[in-house]
């Protein structure tokens, strides 16, 4: 359930920040990829969602190389989150 | 060598993008303050750049289309830009960002895209134009200066066919700073985006030249704006008689600027329809070119006199608080 509302507020939270015009948090598939295909991301939104973790969950980004693996879609954003989340409890 | 205006696009308080003579239907301002009519920009601009751009890229990206659209040209040899305020919007919300958040976490967007060359460089990306890409931040001469800078290189020969335009915003942080300082006691706050393509070759659309700009900086009296006005028409081979219509900057009430230039002659107001910018020369060239085109006038801007039945000549008077002159002549083509 906790996994559920952190994909659901990281949603609104993308669309809010990338002020993605016309994009509802239905229209974006929790596995859906968020660069190329899917919501076609660059890299300057890439910079944002970098920006966001830090403003709302308070999380850096230390290594540029998992940004792959982090920014792959919502769910693995959430993952993200949810694993730094644990190891800094 | 004549510099024909081969295309043209506006941007304005009015409906200028609709396609109509000048606009369906005149938009008179309510308060002291007047803000752009927006058309549908997504006809221009991908939904994924859109995005990404204020309302002054949008406005700035749609009548430059609008103008290249005009000229049936994709692809200028430069594009030239005036504004004297910049991306203020995107100015103001990254410096908000900075005092809140401590100059930490602040997100590239409003950063890049808040320098007053955005819109030119914006035009330049859509268009896939690696050709020369200048912008004047001038106050009320960045328009002009655009302009000075597209005739010279026109004249030199390195360019055949450049986009040239003027744009400003109004913001709700700027209108409240200008309003208290007592700006728009006498005057309605405007914005807008006018773009042109300017070319020494007459293209199918064009109706007008751009025969000459001048400006006068800090004149000491009308005298000297007087004599400025004399050396522009005197270059270009006419003289005060030959001026069919003026088209003045003033939105109502005349100062002694306007009054001294609007002496016996037949003269227009811009600024009851577009408000006071530092860039609103630029609507005016618009409505000039639209009236030479169409030989009339939208008669909610006639100040004085009647229009003559044929109209060959358009000089175009413009001061922005008292400081910032400019004269630009057009004649029929």
């Amino acid at each position: 359930m906790e996994m559920e509302k952190l994909i659901a507020d990281l949603k609104v939270q993308i669309i809010e920040q990338l002020n993605l015009q016309e994009v509802k948090p239905e229209d974006i598939g929790d596995d859906a990829p968020l660069f190329k295909e899917g919501l076609g991301l660059d890299s300057i939104d890439a910079l944002e969602l970098i920006v966001l973790l830090q403003q709302h969950y308070g999380i850096r980004v230390a290594n540029p190389d998992d940004g792959p693996r982090i920014f792959q879609s919502v769910r693995t954003i959430a993952q993200f989150i949810t694993e730094q989340k644990a190891a800094q409890a | 060598m004549k510099i024909f205006i081969n295309g043209t696009g506006s941007v304005s308080p009015q409906e200028t993008a609709a396609g109509a003579a000048f606009w369906p239907s005149f938009i008179p301002a309510e308060g002291n303050r007047r803000k752009v009519v927006d058309p549908d920009y997504k006809q221009w601009i991908d939904i994924k750049q859109i995005r990404r751009m204020s309302r002054v890229i949008k406005m700035g990206v749609g009548a430059a289309q609008l103008s290249l659209q005009e000229a049936g040209l994709w692809q200028p040899d430069g594009i030239i830009t005036g504004t004297a305020y910049g991306c203020l919007d995107d100015t103001g919300v990254f410096i908000k960002k900075m005092v809140e958040q401590e100059e930490q976490m602040l997100t590239p967007t409003a950063f890049i895209q808040s320098t007053h060359n955005t819109v030119g460089g914006q035009v330049a990306l859509l268009l896939g134009c690696h050709a020369y890409n200048n912008t004047f931040v001038h106050r009320g001469h960045s328009f002009e200066s655009a302009l000075l800078d597209a005739t010279m290189i026109l004249r030199e020969g390195t360019a055949k066919q450049l986009l040239v335009g003027g744009l400003d915003e109004i913001t709700h942080f700027s209108h409240a700073i200008l309003e208290r300082f007592g700006l728009f006691r006498h005057h309605v706050d405007g914005e807008g985006a006018a773009f042109f393509v300017l070319g020494t070759v007459q293209g199918p659309a064009a109706s007008a030249c751009l025969a000459g700009v001048q400006t006068v900086y800090k004149p000491a009296d009308t005298a000297a704006v007087l004599r400025a006005r004399d050396q522009l028409l005197a270059t270009a081979g006419l003289g005060w008689a030959d001026i069919d219509l003026l088209v003045l900057g003033q939105d109502g009430t005349a100062d002694a600027w306007y009054t001294a230039m609007g002496t016996g002659k037949p003269a227009l107001g811009f600024k009851q329809a577009c408000g006071e910018y530092p860039t609103a020369s630029a609507f005016a060239m618009w409505l000039a070119n639209r009236v030479l085109s169409l030989q009339q006038a939208p008669p909610e801007l006639v100040l004085q006199g009647k229009l003559p039945s044929k109209i060959n000549n358009i000089l175009i008077y413009n001061h922005h608080m008292g400081s910032h002159h400019s004269l630009i002549l057009l004649t029929v083509c």
